[in-house]
């Protein structure tokens, strides 16, 4: 056969193919167009018989147009039909629900080495500034422990003082960006077969605790520790969090077992993913703690235990026991 | 241009001699789709325009900001953060697949099986960012995207993605006014097609190098030796008795 009779033999096939992927991409984030199915299915039929003319075509080494024309339909109507609609609402719903924290549990050996690696700096840190705080500049400069100094001062009136609304809402903004930052780089040195993860991890513990142990022997306590406990119990778990997420990458780079290190490392970055979008979602609310509860002055340091030490145990239930019945 | 020699693109691809960079994903219905990886430079200036672009963002929302005040630096804030991890994000998973400067220069995000990029991948590609960033100016980034035959960075290894060149569709062949001359000998379709990629190109070159293209072929018409328009006339008119034109 000819280039150009089997050109207008499939002439029609391939301009209706034409016109109903357009057709279907169109309506891809509408709601389904009427009549969608027939001619989603009427497009399958067709692309699958176009998938056939591509290889006669191809074998039969037929002008580039004619190939040209075949591979843009078939890539066309390949990407309708095999693209996943991942964000719907029930996805997201199963997500919060079962995959973040199962994802957390499937991991768990991770979180359990990235916690470690966070808390160990932070206590160490904590308890040997707190004897000898003068420690605390090898870590900060000395404008910084200056401003943490203000930041926490009873009397400078900074925290009890009831900020107007717009100054919680620069503060949001601004711990969201730094949070979030810091979180993605605990997850992106993972690529360095978890060096970096490791690192960022030790260093964010190590810079808290030493805070925190300057600020007790300071005794500004009374002021620290009330605002830091309630939005720590999604802040510190969501870095862990990411942490771990990081050196899941970091081991399949490291160790890739059966898999090639490439294959590996994707399917861990998959894995990782998961764990990241939750990580997201928990700064945000952190961050909103922090700029609008946390900040409260007003509020007496006992509520605020309280209802910290009611985060901490909804945040560990969750993780622990969330979904468990689904697996 | 689009001219195929071999029907069968992974013969190429594994012959050792070819310098395309063409990537062969194979779909479930077993036809091959070729993707054509950006490399550094395309990818570098879609970069910049980017960056131009969050950049002039930035500065006219700095300039409300500072009219609104308090809320306004809030959300200036919120805009810093979402330019810096989200806008790539972002537009990578609108369907055209890419952002405006990657528009610009005919560039697009695909998943290693030519299927649009997911919300995972373009994440986690994106976030990743941050250690291809090191140890300065996209260090590693640069380092993997020159050692690659796909240029990818550390972020499109991870999460299967691959920057490819959105590719014009090839022209049509326009019925040159020849009449189909009979071929001289008969020929397999590799060199069938050979001949028609000839015709195909005939309007984009100059007619002094259509001669001599024209000339190399000449034996198909039975003119083997000669040369000139005259001969020319004839190749092009077995190349249009190939397609399945006839008198």
């Amino acid at each position: 056969m000819t280039p150009l009779a089997f050109e207008e033999l499939y002439e029609n096939e391939w301009a209706e193919l034409e016109t109903l992927l357009e057709l279907l991409a169109g309506g891809r984030f509408g709601a389904p167009a009427p009549g969608e199915p027939e001619s989603a299915a009427r497009a399958a039929a067709l692309y699958r018989r176009a998938c056939e003319q591509l290889a006669l075509a191809r074998a039969r080494a037929y002008p580039a147009y004619i190939v040209d024309r075949l591979e843009r339909v078939t890539a066309t109507a390949h990407r309708l039909i095999y693209h996943r609609r991942e964000i719907d609402f029930a996805r997201l719903r199963r997500f919060v629900a079962a995959a973040f924290p199962a994802a957390v549990r499937k991991h768990a050996a991770y979180v359990a080495v990235a916690a470690a690696v966070f808390l160990v700096p932070t206590i160490a840190l904590g308890l040997a500034v707190y004897r000898s705080p003068e420690l605390i500049l090898s870590i900060v400069g000395p404008e910084t422990v200056s401003g943490f100094e203000q930041m926490y001062s009873p009397t400078a009136a900074s925290i009890g003082r009831t900020r107007d609304a717009s100054t919680d809402w620069v503060m949001f903004a601004y711990y969201i960006r730094n949070n979030i930052g810091v979180a993605f780089q605990c997850f992106a040195g993972g690529l360095f077969a978890g060096i970096g993860s490791l690192f960022f991890l030790a260093y964010n513990g190590a810079f808290g605790g030493a805070v925190a142990g300057y600020l007790t022997a300071r005794g500004l306590s009374s002021t620290f520790f009330p605002f830091v406990s309630t939005h720590s119990a999604f802040e510190l778990t969501a870095i862990v969090l990411s942490g771990a997420a990081g050196l899941r990458i970091g081991r399949a780079l490291f160790a890739p077992r059966d898999r090639t290190r490439v294959q590996a490392l994707i399917e861990a970055t998959r894995d990782a993913a998961v764990l990241l979008y939750g990580v997201s979602a928990m700064l945000v609310v952190a961050a909103a703690i922090e700029a609008f509860w946390s900040s409260a002055g007003w509020l007496p340091p006992s509520v605020k235990f309280g209802v910290a030490a009611a985060c901490w145990t909804a945040v560990l239930c969750y993780f622990a026991l969330q979904g468990t019945h689904a697996d | 241009m689009p001219t195929r020699s071999s029907s069968r693109p992974e013969d190429l691809l594994s012959s050792p001699d070819v310098l395309d960079t063409i990537i062969v994903a194979e779909t479930p219905e077993g036809i091959l789709l070729e993707l054509r990886p950006a490399g550094l430079t395309a990818r570098l200036y879609a970069f910049i325009l980017d960056w131009i672009v969050r950049l002039a963002i930035i500065y006219a929302a700095a300039m409300l900001a500072s009219f609104v005040g308090g809320l306004g630096i809030a959300f200036w804030i919120l805009l810093l953060f979402a330019l810096e991890w989200l806008y790539p994000v972002v537009f990578e998973l609108l369907p055209s697949g890419s952002t405006p400067g990657k528009v610009a220069f005919g560039l697009k995000v695909v998943m290693d099986d030519g299927l649009p990029v997911t919300p995972a991948a373009a994440l986690t590609r994106n976030v990743l960012r941050a250690a291809d960033f090191l140890p300065f100016l996209y260090g590693f980034g640069v380092a993997s995207m020159l050692s690659r035959r796909d240029s990818k960075r550390l972020g499109d290894i991870a999460a299967a993605t691959l920057v490819v060149h959105h590719v014009p569709a090839a022209a049509r062949i326009a019925p040159l006014d020849v009449p189909p001359v009979v071929p001289a000998k008969l020929l397999a379709p590799e060199d069938q097609a050979a001949v028609i990629a000839l015709a195909a190109r005939a309007p984009r070159l100059t007619p002094e190098r259509l001669d001599e293209l024209a000339a190399l072929a000449a034996a198909v018409s039975g003119d083997a030796g000669g040369t000139g328009p005259q001969v020319t006339r004839r190749v092009l008119g077995v190349a249009q008795w190939f397609l399945g034109r006839r008198a």
